[in-house]
């Protein structure tokens, strides 16, 4: 808007409550009528000093806080500490605690990207699809109950395995699960992703190059977007993705279009993980040789796995004793968000949403 | 005494004009409020949910609980806010929402309609004062999200009542009339039948526009919940807010009668009495807004802006040129 | 808690002097391994209850590729730049002189040879005598990750900010900063991230105790 009249710049606080800041999430935005000019984001609105609090606990104890980082996939936040501990220790998992951990992280997975297709759709404007994502997130989240006994909080790994074995008739419910979800995946790529007025508020909308991508440390799906090939599950096997037969998604042009379109691809892939899961489990104990009081040797570590919305790390220093001298997490979220602020600059007010909803973050996880 | 179109203004037919508005008040307050209430069972049952159930049977009396509520809150006004703009605003929406309906002719009858020789005029120029009441209430709100949304709900109507407009012209141009009552007649005994037919082109630009001048999706941008909070009405409360609300929805019957009137034929149409065949239409009208509501998500700002005056405008232009053309050669 | 990697790391430095297989072309010029000076370190690990522990191969394997990129980083940048090399599990740990921190991690990035272009994690953990920071470089060419990190005393603590060459650690580095209060120089915008402006102490310190530190109403944001 280069005209010759001169404007005054309007500063607008989105947020802290705000209807689709997912959260508390505050942003500074210094508009030129409708021109972002300069965005700010604050975080911090949710800080419970998790990594504070983890310094006096047990590891075993820490892993209900993990729960409340990222509260739409807390099986995933689950497995990232103990993978670690696990990792220390150099522990043995029996087989079908590891079925059973990729089982319920799938799954999980699969209910974090239906949650953003509902969202997002809801921050462009369109309704129902908010509504049909909670159905089939219904059902994944009966599942944790029976496995777990809760339906966002899941407290259900356990360091050399899970706390319980799934109960009778939990893996046919989800190998029905598996072809219910297929249709509806389909259903949502019919309703949404030819929609001529999604595709306009989405194509080449908040682009992201590769090099910004790397240089902000971009992961997971805001990652993928802009044609990197980067997936843990896929370039740094863990636990034991290696023996199913899924593909990386990757788009290439990197905006919110595509950012979309891999949540609802990797909601396909996903599902093919858990049928493959379901139908090799094997028989025999869900938690393995763990000693009581776990103490990991003086030292630090760090494993990452692909979460829901990207790296999900964490770091530990140990000086030998059962409570960890430092823990830090890799939080997907906190590390995404930082290229807001050069994605929003120069794009006008009605697209701030549709970006920011298409990076896709928890304030939970941001602020942990 | 209910006949005054044709006889001159004696007191007695003066009564019965403002018995008629009465009526028609009351019974349009309670289309709406049932309106409402269609509103949120429709969607609710496109998004396999149920919908209102607890006020009363099936939930009817929950708009009524509603608004019931909305009368009993605390009226407050914001420290900052233009205290008599901010008063006035919502009634300069809400006025004409129910002035506009005095030309909608709802049955064979036209009991309690006026004879309007310029009626669909009427109908335009009035329904764009709501658009004051609507910048006014935004901008006196003294909040940016209110101004931003009273600003953009005037680009967006003013935008639009041009395609509204150049898409009846047609309708007129065949009917040779602005008096709606004369337009329903019409189309009675036209050769192509109602002028959806004929007028295909104009109906489509005439949908369009409307669900835009109304703000409803997918060009609810004034009020896009999710960038604007709940837009040029963000600071108001209780009745205050009720009166937009209750201006919106009245705008929803209006528009809903009007295209009614211009192009399904109106109270027109075999067996049953005409008023229930203007109240099916009208029900199918309003029930087409709904659905497009659970369906689409919404427009940005500038598409919206450039959709009006790239596309809806050269189409109706378009239309009226073929109606003319055609009319000739025909 | 490094302290029984030193073996290790001796004994690697050997093994390469006889030419290993897996040194990379860079490492060829090894005289500037320099004799890993080390500090002491007060956390120190219970490793009194099993000496003798076998070399792990995963760690020898890791400590000989540090040592690598280390004569590579020193060819560039001078001798003491990288104050130590050890490893865990199979990353290698390389602690670089905070003075030349950006330097190195530049160099690491840009460096065809080396190419870590992607911050996998920045943390900060104060280790009572000194803060560390610690970086876990990928390198999306090469599929291999290190580990560098650099120490500042706790009292004066500054460290020059990546946040010029690499974006992506902004807010990482103005969380160490709100934290653990290490300054970063040269950082654009260095404010408190979690906590609010005003915030007695940095939590995550060790001494930090949340009664001396309590906060006081003035230091709350106001509306």
């Amino acid at each position: 808007m280069s005209t010759t009249l001169r404007s005054e710049e309007m500063i607008l606080n989105v947020g802290p409550q705000h209807p689709s800041t997912h959260g508390v999430f505050r942003l500074v935005v210094t508009l030129d009528g409708e021109q972002i000019v300069d965005a700010d984001p604050v975080v911090g609105y949710l800080h419970r000093g998790t990594e504070k609090l983890a310094e006096g606990l047990q590891y075993t104890q820490i892993i209900p806080y993990t729960d409340r980082l990222d509260y739409i996939a807390a099986m995933l936040n689950n497995y990232a500490l103990v993978h670690t501990v696990e990792h220390a220790l150099d522990l043995e998992i029996p087989a079908r605690a590891e079925h059973l951990r990729i089982l319920v992280m799938e799954l999980n997975r699969i209910a974090s990207h239906l949650l953003f297709l509902g969202t997002y759709l809801l921050d462009l404007g369109a309704m129902s699809p908010f509504l049909y994502v909670f159905q089939e997130r219904e059902r994944i989240v009966q599942l944790f109950n029976e496995i777990s006994g809760a339906r966002l909080t899941y407290n259900y790994m356990r360091v050399g395995g899970v706390k319980w074995d799934a109960p009778p008739g939990w893996i046919e419910k989800v190998r029905e699960f598996v072809p219910f979800m297929r249709e509806k995946v389909k259903m949502y790529d019919k309703l949404i992703s030819g929609n001529e007025i999604f595709l306009h508020r989405v194509r080449g909308i908040g682009v992201i190059t590769q090099e910004d991508a790397l240089q902000y440390s971009l992961s997971g799906i805001n990652l993928r977007s802009t044609g990197i090939r980067f997936d843990l599950r896929k370039n740094r096997t863990y636990s034991i993705y290696d023996q199913f037969d899924f593909d990386m998604v990757t788009a290439e042009n990197g905006d919110c279009y595509d950012r979309y379109y891999i949540h609802l691809e990797e909601i396909r892939q996903a599902l093919n993980i858990v049928e493959q899961a379901a139908a090799q489990i094997p028989d025999g104990p869900v938690l393995g040789k763990v000693p009581k009081l776990i103490r990991i040797p003086a030292g630090e570590y760090y494993t990452s796995i692909e979460g829901a919305r990207g790296e999900l790390g964490v770091y530990i220093v140990s000086d030998g004793k059962d409570k960890p001298y430092r823990l830090k997490f890799r939080r997907p979220s906190f590390v995404n968000l930082q290229i807001l602020r050069k994605m929003l600059i120069g794009q006008s007010m009605a697209n701030l949403i549709a970006i920011l909803g298409a990076v896709n973050i928890v304030l939970g996880e941001v602020d942990a | 005494m209910f006949s005054w179109q044709t006889q001159p203004l004696t007191g007695l037919n003066f009564l019965g004009m403002v018995i008629g508005a009465v009526i028609v008040l009351m019974v349009v307050l309670v289309v709406v409020m049932y309106t409402i209430y269609f509103e949120r069972k429709v969607i609710g049952w496109m998004q396999n949910r149920i919908g209102p159930n607890r006020v009363g049977p099936f939930g009817l009396l929950q708009s009524a609980a509603d608004v019931f509520k909305l009368l009993l809150k605390e009226d407050i006004v914001p420290a900052n806010a233009d205290r008599l703009m901010f008063m006035i605003a919502p009634i300069i929406a809400f006025v004409p929402s129910f002035m506009v309906l005095a030309v909608i002719p709802y049955t064979a009858a036209h009991v309690f309609t006026a004879g309007l020789n310029v009626g669909v005029l009427y109908y335009i120029a009035l329904s764009s004062i709501s658009i004051v009441g609507i910048v006014l209430g935004g901008w006196a709100s003294n909040n940016k999200y209110s101004l931003v949304g009273g600003l953009r709900s005037a680009a967006q109507m003013i935008s639009y009542e041009i395609p509204l407009g150049l898409s009846i012209l047609g309708v007129i141009m065949l009917s040779g009339s602005l008096n709606l009552n004369t337009i329903v007649a019409h189309q009675a005994t036209d050769r192509f039948g109602w002028y959806i037919i004929p007028q295909i082109i104009g109906f489509v630009v005439f949908v369009i526009a409307a669900i835009a001048e109304l703000n409803r999706t997918p060009f609810d941008l004034p009020e896009a919940e999710s960038e604007l909070v709940a837009g040029y009405f963000t600071e108001y409360t209780g009745f205050r807010f009720a009166f937009y609300m209750l201006s919106e929805y009245v705008y929803v019957f209006a528009i809903a009668s009007l295209g009614t009137t211009l192009f399904l034929g109106g109270w027109e149409g075999p067996f049953l009495p005409s008023w229930l065949w203007f109240a099916l239409k009208t029900s199918l009208f309003i029930f087409f807004l709904f659905w497009v509501r659970a369906t689409m998500p919404r427009i940005r700002i500038d598409q919206l802006m450039s959709f009006a005056w790239k596309v809806l405008i050269p189409v109706a232009l378009f239309n009226i040129l073929l109606t003319g053309a055609l009319s000739l050669i025909l | 808690m490094a302290d029984d990697k030193k073996e290790d790391v001796t004994e690697v430095k050997s093994e390469i002097k006889t030419g290993s297989a897996e040194a990379k072309p860079t490492a060829s010029t090894k005289e500037a391994a320099a004799p890993t000076a080390k500090p002491a370190s007060k956390v120190t690990p219970a490793k009194a209850a099993k000496a003798p522990q076998p070399p792990d191969p995963r760690v020898e394997q890791a400590v000989k590729q540090g040592e690598a990129i280390k004569a590579a980083i020193e060819k560039k940048l001078g001798a003491d730049t990288v104050e130590e090399v050890t490893a865990t599990k199979d990353i290698p740990i390389l602690r670089i002189a905070s003075a030349k921190w950006r330097e190195a991690v530049t160099f690491l990035r840009d460096d065809p040879e080396q190419s870590y272009n992607y911050v996998e994690l920045f943390a900060g953990t104060d280790y009572k005598d000194y803060i560390e920071v610690v970086l876990y470089f990928y390198s999306m060419t090469h599929g291999t990750y290190i580990n560098v990190k650099t120490r500042t005393p706790r009292d004066e603590a500054i460290i020059p900010s990546l946040t010029p060459v690499l974006p992506g650690v902004n807010w990482e580095e103005r969380e160490v900063y709100d934290l653990l209060g290490v300054t970063f120089e040269g950082h654009p915008d260095l404010r408190r991230i979690m906590m609010w402006d005003g915030w007695n102490g940095y939590p995550l310190r060790k001494d930090y105790s949340d009664f001396q530190n309590m906060p006081q109403r003035e230091g709350e944001p106001h509306s």
